[in-house]
């Protein structure tokens, strides 16, 4: 072997050896909790959100409500959502005007949150007349109680429907609402709303038992590979917690693929562009789930030629993932949301 | 005394790899094997400019670099390599008339062939290879992508590579010990048969080296065109196993084939 051979072998062997440690390096310190932590990932409100939760979602209210996508569909369907306008005859918030972005969660049922059916929380990041809402919330028959300090303003919602008798279903169907620092409001199930203002007030302290997700490493790596600087809204969950919780048929979960983890993140703008992911419980059921994604992209990207409005949507429908990882990127443009407009628009119109 | 198999190979192979690595072919290798690292440079300056949409929608850079090894590596790269190498193997020897000082050394014929075989997998495996991990590196980290979540399906798509070029490297050996024009004869084989013969369901395409190959890329198959749709709609994938002994019975039966072929046959060199 000549002396350039072997200076070429060398080199190239030393290139391999330099990407393959580097790799090695950035897979195992990837998985240091001091890494982590450093990194923690995600908006600071998840500071507050307890660590068992089996979903968390973000949203960017002010872009979202700023985009063209919302702005054309408010000029399509002037009427404002029912739920939004509910919303805020409840507690004086203005989703429009009054949030900047939100944090919400989802507790599964389960021994430790003793909920029937689950509880969820949003928190709410923006500028709030607390005086005015708490007022307009006792107007609608809530209480104001004293927790942790902080008053914890509750409504019993559908108390009166409710069997006193069983406490638990009472605690779950109750719903409070805590300006816990200035700007930020939580609202949702009581429990929730109170282990965020123990979280506000204690902090992360695993040893008490009082933790916040952030210390959820699964669920922090999902939060941490969305793109947060260019997607304005994600929800990253399990997927196996939130099936059980939904009591469905057996026969109907039986045919629901084995997927353990989803992550879905997205843009509102023109349109809307996102990606969901998924991770199954192993690479069978991975394959399974990409076979059958598989078949509907092509069925539906065969089928969608004959309209040429819907081509650039289908055309943008790219599956990939790899192991256990399935992930499914789109992209709506506007003109798909046109079109929805003018037949919401046509049908509010017979 | 005639030296053993392996020791006339390892000979035969020191002295190949230089040969191969600075002959005219390697710079065909260089442009070939560096197009995808500008590529990967372009998109990575772009992606940090103005973001990479595709089709609209963000796609992660293991998913952009998923796409790289199935369109460029393993549909082009790696089949190209095995044709112009491997059926070049013994007939360049031919060609420049200085087979006959190989086969007159006191070695066995077959090792001729082992030991240019042993050099083209090595010369190609240590440019290949590099050229892979450099596109990683530059896509992977994009798109809300991270090295770290990406780096297990690099490893995997080395030993595919590896895979890939051991096999097709056999095959198109033998192609080039066996028959006149295997050039030719070779390019049908890798981007006309192929291709074709997957596109349909049955069993013919068990007869390809792709069939076995796509069951050990772990990227998801782009769907860039209605070929790939339709190939996706009648993709079978064999289990890893069977295409890992698959594979190997190819190299195996191809190489023995190869070696039989160059010890039997009576090469007349032209005038």
């Amino acid at each position: 072997m000549t002396t350039r051979t072997r200076y070429f072998v060398i080199v190239s062997l030393l290139v391999l050896g330099v990407g393959v440690s580097s790799g090695l390096v950035a897979y195992y310190v990837g998985g240091f909790p001091a890494r982590a932590a450093g990194q923690r990932g995600g908006p600071e409100e998840l500071n507050f959100v307890p660590r068992d939760v089996a979903a968390v979602a973000y949203a960017n209210i002010q872009e979202i409500m700023a985009s063209e996508l919302r702005q054309k569909l408010h000029h399509a369907l002037p009427s404002e959502p029912t739920g939004q306008r509910e919303f805020q005859n409840e507690t004086g918030i203005n989703l429009e005007t009054d949030v900047d972005r939100i944090v919400g969660c989802v507790r599964p049922e389960s021994a430790s949150s003793g909920v029937p059916g689950g509880a969820g929380m949003v928190l709410a990041r923006g500028r709030f007349d607390e005086v005015k809402i708490e007022s307009l919330m006792r107007e609608h028959g809530a209480r104001v109680d004293d927790y942790g300090g902080k008053r914890l303003i509750v409504a019993d919602g559908n108390a009166t429907d409710v069997h006193v008798a069983d406490e638990r279903r009472h605690i779950g169907h109750s719903v409070a609402l805590s300006f816990i620092e200035p700007g930020l409001a939580a609202f949702g199930s009581t429990p929730l709303v109170k282990s965020a203002i123990d979280l506000h007030r204690a902090g992360n302290n695993p040893q008490s038992g009082l933790e916040s997700v952030t210390g959820n490493e699964e669920l922090m790596n999902l939060v941490r590979s969305m793109d947060t600087s260019s997607q304005n809204a994600w929800a990253v969950g399990r997927f196996d917690a939130l099936r059980a919780n939904a009591h469905l048929p057996e026969n109907v979960l039986s045919q629901i693929p084995a997927i353990s983890w989803f992550a879905v993140s997205g843009h509102v703008n023109g349109g809307l562009r996102g990606t969901i992911r998924a991770e199954a419980r192993d690479d069978e059921a991975a394959n399974n789930l990409r076979d059958v994604v598989r078949g509907f992209l092509a069925l539906a990207k065969l089928s969608g030629g004959s309209r040429p409005e819907l081509q650039a949507m289908m055309q943008s429908l790219e599956l990939a993932g790899a192991g256990k990882t399935v992930s499914l990127s789109f992209n709506v443009p506007a003109e798909v949301f046109d079109l929805v407009g003018a037949a919401a628009n046509g049908r509010i119109k017979q | 005394m005639t030296p053993s198999l392996l020791a006339s190979a390892v000979r035969v192979f020191d002295l190949s790899l230089g040969q191969m690595l600075w002959s005219r072919r390697s710079i065909f290798l260089g442009l070939l094997l560096g197009g995808p690292v500008v590529l990967a440079l372009a998109l990575r300056i772009i992606s940090s400019l103005y973001g990479l949409p595709i089709n609209g929608a963000q796609p992660e850079g293991a998913t952009i670099f998923g796409m790289m090894v199935w369109l460029l590596y393993i549909r082009f790269i790696v089949p190209i390599l095995g044709v112009f190498y491997g059926t070049a193997l013994i007939a360049d020897e031919v060609e420049d008339k200085t087979i006959t000082y190989l086969f007159t050394r006191p070695i066995p014929r077959s090792a001729v062939l082992l030991g240019k075989y042993l050099a083209y997998l090595v010369c190609t495996v240590l440019l290949v290879l590099p050229s892979v991990m450099l596109v990683f590196f530059l896509i992977a980290p994009t798109g809300g992508s991270s090295v770290a979540a990406a780096f297990p399906s690099l490893l995997a798509d080395f030993a595919m590579l590896i895979m890939g070029l051991a096999s097709y490297g056999a095959v198109f050996a033998l192609v080039g010990t066996r028959l006149k024009r295997p050039l030719v004869v070779g390019l049908v084989y890798a981007f006309g048969w192929e291709p074709a013969v997957l596109l349909f369901p049955g069993y013919l395409k068990r007869l390809t080296v792709m069939y076995y190959l796509q069951a050990l890329v772990t990227h998801e198959m782009p769907q860039d065109s209605a070929v790939s749709m339709v190939l996706q709609l009648f993709r079978e994938v064999p289990a890893i196993p069977t295409s890992l002994v698959s594979l190997a019975v190819i190299i195996a039966v191809t190489l023995w084939g190869a070696g039989r072929a160059v010890e039997q046959r009576e090469y007349v060199l032209e005038q």
